[in-house]
């Protein structure tokens, strides 16, 4: 455990390039030295500051300043491994990791986009948690991303009337973006890839006391801020247009609930393909198209995201434009969130190889530490492939009980604390998990002050820190 | 100093009629960065513009109109309106350290609420309202049904109730008047933990728009208010109309009366024909019931001098005494 701990540090302490010298033995792995980790910091410190200090200039310039960490790690990186090493990881991660995520977040964005609730319902501590409730328990099915676009308008629709409703949307990122997710592979990426090595589909349905300690738990420290804030809106002079006896909901765009269904399927296929011999080499390689440098876009992953592109056509043809309008549909957030990932995701390249080096080696053996590292990880990196490390480090302790996967076989404790580590603790910052900061960016253009990177991770570190506490202490100890 | 606070109010106008032609051109539905009435969300923004510790509240709720007004699909309108964005965000930004110095004198409350203010309160056009709070057995409703009738207008407790009941189409076997004395037989009793159907529950839930009852019941009321207030003198009790008012802007005198406890009971006692420990407790829960709703609807602690015009110790006046007492403070400053 001190190693992840000193590993962490490190990671996080990255952009002091004196400190990455000093550190011995942990320089350099596999051609990567730690100082490569600098841009990944400087990325995410502007994305935490830019916003609060220059929001205009940030905005205008989010773009260059993305280009411009990404290249602060790429042309080090080619000239200490070679401009052909630099090119294949940069195609490499923007091939397999960034437009399968992309394309899924845009599919889900257009489709839930064009379904909207109309009605006078009004949004109240009571209905707030209902709403929160029914979405996460909607995110296992329809995965987190699903949950979170096809949730995200109405709830904000309901509470328009309000003014204090900031907590109303760092909790739906805390649920439903993240803790609902953990049922089964469809909710979240890591389950997905923990089903593609031999997890059973429904193993992840353990997991419900879990999610459902969380979720109680949350959702009772919700309704008294929520209530709280209600009162205080209500003292104000704050009230809904209930004029009208009775209350008229109707949902239009409903239709395109069969072209959310196109996605889930689209990514369950994702997942199951690459399994079948059919779409596997004599060398038992996923069959696809050869990149230069080796990098290999996989037939399921093009079926996957031509589905999903299909139902996001569809979805556009078959629905009226007025029901976007009236679910202000602007393609702001989906922009913004395309355009900083793709610096994330290239600028973290050199910490998950650091991660996939390491990761063995960190001597985390029991569910707890494994618990604590994948999330804490998972915080600020991709949850997939962090997860794929401590499953591989968990399958290497040579344990012969418990689920058998094409890794090895995994203690049900470890790989339970394996999967709630990568799923919950996406929800730590506001770049743990891709729902997250849409649902930032959405609310943030309909009149909602959503908290900042580090007033987000404060939020976090305030309601999250206690309950990830206390599942460390009763499910992992 | 009031040519700085008319300026305020005039760029805290702008920035809320920019928040609204943003709202209207987009034709969103999601709601919008100041929601409610435009008085009231002006003197949040006035106060805000003030108070240096909250200033950067305010930059950050002007920023979301931008957010909002960049995603314009009209060309023409998005740069109208980022013109506009500019140049308040330019005017913001000028803004002196500080505007408040000196006088204790809340202008926006005075204006509302303070006796002193009283003679320049009711402009033309504006009715007289004046709304008593008081405590079970102080006489409080005797005095305001009084003074309604030497003022010759309305006089509003529990109708106010009934209207709003039939706005939402309710029983009023449904929902307790929490705002008034009635149900105080039933105090230990809420409706609500009737036994409901599934069908009846869906049916309220419908009607209330998800809301709870007395939530619901509270918003309509506030409604029926301020309506009532744009057409009518009146005097109302109790239901938080101070409040409800205050923050609608609307002129008005708030009134609370009360006697010490001893005299409640005893007053108790003969009124609704009680022991002496029957009274005390009974006026104790009611006390309770109404500091409680107070609390809930308006933030503000019930009965403490601070939030009112005018405090009476209806012991120290009697009910002709105490009528006479607010008639002469209300012809003497409003000129009626």
């Amino acid at each position: 455990m001190k190693k992840f701990i000193i590993f962490v540090a490190a990671l996080l302490l990255s952009c002091v390039p004196v400190m990455a010298v000093g550190a011995e033995g942990a320089q350099t792995a596999g051609g990567v030295p730690l100082w490569l980790c600098i841009p990944f910091a400087g990325l995410l410190l502007c994305i935490a500051v830019f916003p609060l200090v220059r929001p205009l200039w940030w905005e205008k310039y989010q773009a260059w300043i993305v280009a411009f960490w990404s290249l602060v790690f790429l042309i080090p990186f080619g000239l200490t491994n070679g401009a052909g090493m630099a090119a294949e990881t940069a195609l490499e991660c923007i091939v397999n990791d960034y437009l399968p995520f992309i394309v899924l977040l845009f599919g889900l964005f257009c489709v839930a986009g064009n379904i909207t609730l109309e009605g006078d319902l009004a949004g109240s501590p009571r209905i707030n948690v209902a709403l929160l409730l029914f979405g996460t328990l909607l995110s296992s099915w329809v995965g987190t991303t699903g949950a979170s676009m096809l949730m995200v308008r109405p709830l904000i629709k309901m509470n328009s009337w309000r003014k204090r409703k900031r907590h109303i949307m760092v909790f739906f990122i805390f649920l439903i973006s993240n803790i609902g997710g953990c049922l089964t592979p469809i909710g979240d990426p890591p389950l997905l890839m923990g089903f593609s090595r031999g997890v059973p589909f429904f193993w992840s349905l353990r997991l419900f006391p879990l999610m459902l300690f969380n979720t109680v738990i949350l959702l009772f420290v919700f309704y008294w801020l929520d209530m709280r804030a209600y009162r205080m809106d209500i003292a104000a002079g704050m009230k809904p247009d209930i004029s009208k006896p009775g209350t008229q909901v109707r949902i239009r765009g409903l239709h395109n609930l069969v072209f959310l269904v196109m996605i889930v399927a689209a990514v369950i296929l994702s997942g199951t393909l690459p399994t079948l011999p059919a779409f596997q080499t004599a060398e038992g390689e996923v069959l696809g198209l050869v990149l230069p440098g080796g990098v290999r876009l996989t037939v399921p992953s093009v079926i996957e995201m031509t589905i999903i592109l299909v139902a996001a056509f569809l979805s556009f043809r078959t629905t009226d434009a007025s029901v976007r309008k009236e679910n202000h549909f602007t393609w702001g957030a989906i922009e913004e969130v395309a355009v900083l990932f793709v610096g994330i995701f290239i600028t973290m390249q050199p910490a998950l190889l650091l991660l996939k080096t390491y990761g063995a080696s960190l001597g985390l053996d029991s569910p707890m530490e494994l618990f604590w590292a994948t999330g804490a990880l998972s915080s600020f990196l991709d949850n997939t492939p962090t997860y794929l490390v401590f499953l591989t480090t968990a399958c290497a302790l040579n344990f012969t009980e418990g689920v058998a996967t094409t890794l090895g076989t995994v203690p049900t404790a470890m790989l339970s604390a394996v999967s709630c580590g990568a799923v919950f603790m996406g929800a730590n910052t506001y770049i743990g998990n891709a729902p997250n900061f849409m649902v930032k960016a959405i609310s943030d253009e309909n009149g909602i002050r959503m908290p900042s990177f580090f007033g987000y991770l404060l939020w976090s570190l305030l309601f999250l820190g206690p309950v990830f506490l206390l599942d460390a202490l009763i499910f992992f100890r | 100093m009031k040519e700085d606070s008319k300026q305020l109010i005039e760029l805290a106008g702008r920035i809320y009629d920019l928040d609204t032609e943003v709202y209207r051109v987009l034709g969103s539905g999601l709601g919008r960065v100041f929601s409610g009435s435009r008085d009231a969300r002006v003197r949040d923004m006035v106060h805000y513009m003030t108070a240096q510790p909250d200033g950067h509240v305010l930059r950050s709720e002007i920023a979301l109109i931008g957010n909002m007004a960049r995603t314009i699909p009209d060309k023409a309108e998005r740069s109208r309106l980022m013109r506009e964005y500019d140049a308040i965000l330019k005017q913001v930004e000028a803004l002196p350290n500080s505007f408040a110095a000196g006088d204790i004198l809340d202008e926006g409350l005075a204006s509302l609420n303070s006796s002193a203010q009283l003679s320049g309160r009711f402009g033309e056009g504006n009715h007289l309202i004046i709304c008593i709070g008081r405590t079970y057995g102080s006489a409080g409703t005797d005095i305001g049904f009084a003074l309604a009738d030497t003022l010759k207008i309305n006089y509003y407790d529990s109708e106010i109730f009934t209207e709003v009941l039939e706005r939402l189409e309710a029983d009023k076997e449904d929902v307790m008047d929490r705002a008034s004395f009635a149900h105080k037989q039933n105090l230990n009793q809420s409706i609500d933990v009737k036994d409901r159907s599934f069908r009846e529950k869906l049916r309220e839930f419908n009607r209330y728009h998800g809301l709870p009852k007395e939530d619901a019941v509270f918003f309509n009321q506030s409604d029926l208010l301020h309506e009532m207030a744009q057409r009518e003198d009146f005097v109302i009790m109790g239901r938080c109309a101070d409040v409800i008012l205050t923050n609608q802007r609307i002129p008005h005198i708030s009134i609370f009366i009360n006697a010490p406890f001893e005299l409640r009971a005893r007053r108790v006692m003969e009124t609704d024909e009680l022991s002496y420990k029957n009274a005390c407790k009974l006026l104790r829960q009611l006390d309770r019931r109404h500091r409680k709703y107070y609390q809930f609807y308006t933030g503000r602690q019930w009965g403490n001098s601070v939030n009112y015009d005018l405090c009476i110790n209806s012991a120290s006046y009697g009910i002709e005494g105490s009528v006479k007492l607010i008639e002469r403070i209300i012809n003497q400053h409003t000129k009626r």
